[in-house]
């Protein structure tokens, strides 16, 4: 797991993400727990979301000059 | 010889003199180098030049017509091999060779001489593949040697502007045939050669007799063209023609338009290769930008993330499940157990004096709560009970019997 105070990768962050989705979905945790990860997967999803959003708003910005 | 000094000089003719008496005595000798003049003046005699073949030098020779006559028709500069003896002209004070037999450099025997020079350069190693230098991608400068105002300088410089028009050429325009031609074209390689950013050398000339191919396979040019350190193209003559320039230059280009093309990149195919490359590139990472960004939809879809209730919902659901199982429970307990008490209570019943009671009978208990059950035993003076069906009353024994 990731130290929540440093940004993750993208990868660092999906994975985490998956990771959490998998054991809140298996349902062993507490809901203790669960309440914390699900706080961390909203946060990774909310990390994840930006960063793809960011890439994908550059990749548009550098194809309009060269069309 | 003789002594002299500013107060006795020797006069011009003794000295002139001396000098014909010591070059008369030379003996004759075979030279060869190529015919560059021919002056045939009346009187019975042919003056002519005979250039070296790599460097600029030559010797001034004569002869009889009838020497000259045996190898008529020469053509322009041909190479010839002379039997020639040094003679003295008092008269003006100059050196001229006396030619007795002149012969022409046979094509055969020139052939043979090639092939020997180029066995020997091969041998060498001057031709081997790991000498040649890779071509630039872009040169900052082309040099390029040729003839003047000639159709291979145009075809070169043409279709490298055409491919690339901010090409930079460095131009040398020098005698590509003919007795010059090796100094020539070797002074301009050297000058480029030295020129810091010319990247590649160019040695362009058209199509010609073998003869005017031949200062292309001189062996002084060839070994100068190995040492250069500038990547060097040759495009001399035809395809069929292989000047062992060829041999040593890094790319041999079969015409002088190869040459340009293999100098300078086509910017039209350039600038579409890096569109295509920038478009795969864009598309590449779109699309896994768009797989991901599927990726992370999908993970924000599933119920756990979209809808956190029902991990509360899951447990609330357990929590009433469990209450009404312990309801479920609780509730068959007590009716067990009602039904119990309802059979000890019957069992109870049936055990009671009560209905006997009813028909009359009594239950008769002494002062310790004792039924009584053998009346002999009884004294008189005992307090007894009597319970009947209803109600119950104190007695005391009168008389036992």
């Amino acid at each position: 797991m990731v130290a929540k105070d440093a940004k993750p990768s993208y990868e660092q962050a999906r994975d985490e993400l998956a990771e959490i989705v998998e054991s809140l979905e298996d349902g062993s945790a507490t809901l203790e727990e669960s309440l914390k990860l699900w706080e961390r997967g909203e946060e990774l999803a909310k990390i994840c979301q930006e960063w793809l959003d960011g890439a994908k708003k550059k990749l548009d910005a550098a194809k309009k000059p060269a069309q | 010889m003789f002594e002299t000094s500013s107060e006795s000089p020797a006069p011009v003719r003794v000295v002139s003199e001396a000098i014909k008496d010591y070059v008369d005595r030379l003996g004759p000798i075979w030279i060869e180098g190529e015919i560059s003049e021919l002056n045939e003046r009346s009187g019975g005699m042919a003056f002519m030049r005979l250039r070296d073949t790599s460097v600029d030098m030559s010797l001034s020779v004569m002869c009889y017509k009838n020497v000259l006559a045996a190898v008529q028709p020469l053509p322009a500069n041909a190479r010839v091999v002379i039997y020639a003896k040094p003679s003295w002209f008092t008269k003006n004070g100059s050196l001229t060779m006396s030619a007795k037999e002149i012969r022409q450099v046979g094509v055969g025997e020139l052939l043979a001489r090639l092939e020997a020079l180029k066995t020997l350069l091969a041998a060498e190693g001057l031709f081997s593949a790991d000498r040649k230098v890779a071509l630039p991608k872009l040169p900052r400068k082309v040099g390029l040697i040729c003839g003047r105002n000639t159709d291979a300088e145009k075809d070169v410089v043409e279709n490298a502007k055409r491919r690339w028009p901010a090409v930079e050429f460095e131009i040398r325009e020098v005698a590509v045939q003919g007795a010059a031609a090796v100094v020539e074209v070797s002074a301009a390689l050297r000058e480029l050669e030295a020129i810091e950013d010319v990247d590649v050398i160019i040695i362009t000339r058209g199509g010609g007799s073998f003869e005017d191919l031949l200062p292309f396979s001189d062996e002084s040019l060839v070994r100068l063209a190995a040492s250069c350190v500038t990547p060097i193209v040759s495009a001399i003559g035809h395809e069929k023609d292989s000047p062992l320039l060829d041999l040593v230059a890094d790319y041999r280009a079969s015409t002088p338009t190869d040459a340009a093309k293999r100098v300078v990149p086509d910017i039209e195919q350039e600038i579409s290769d890096i569109n295509k490359i920038r478009d795969r590139m864009y598309r590449r990472l779109l699309a896994s930008v768009e797989y991901e960004l599927n990726q992370i939809a999908q993970l924000r879809n599933r119920p756990v993330m979209k809808d956190p209730s029902v991990m509360i919902k899951v447990r609330k659901d357990e929590m009433s499940a469990l209450r009404d199982r312990s309801h479920r429970g609780f509730k068959a307990l007590l009716d067990i157990e009602k039904r119990e008490i309802k059979g000890v209570i019957a069992h109870l019943r049936s055990l009671s004096p009560q209905s006997t009671m009813d028909r009359g009978y009594s239950v008769v208990q002494n002062g310790g709560g004792k039924i009584v059950r053998d009346a002999t035993k009884l004294k008189a003076g005992d307090v007894l009970r009597i319970r009947a069906a209803k109600g119950e009353a104190s007695a005391s024994v009168l008389a036992s019997e």
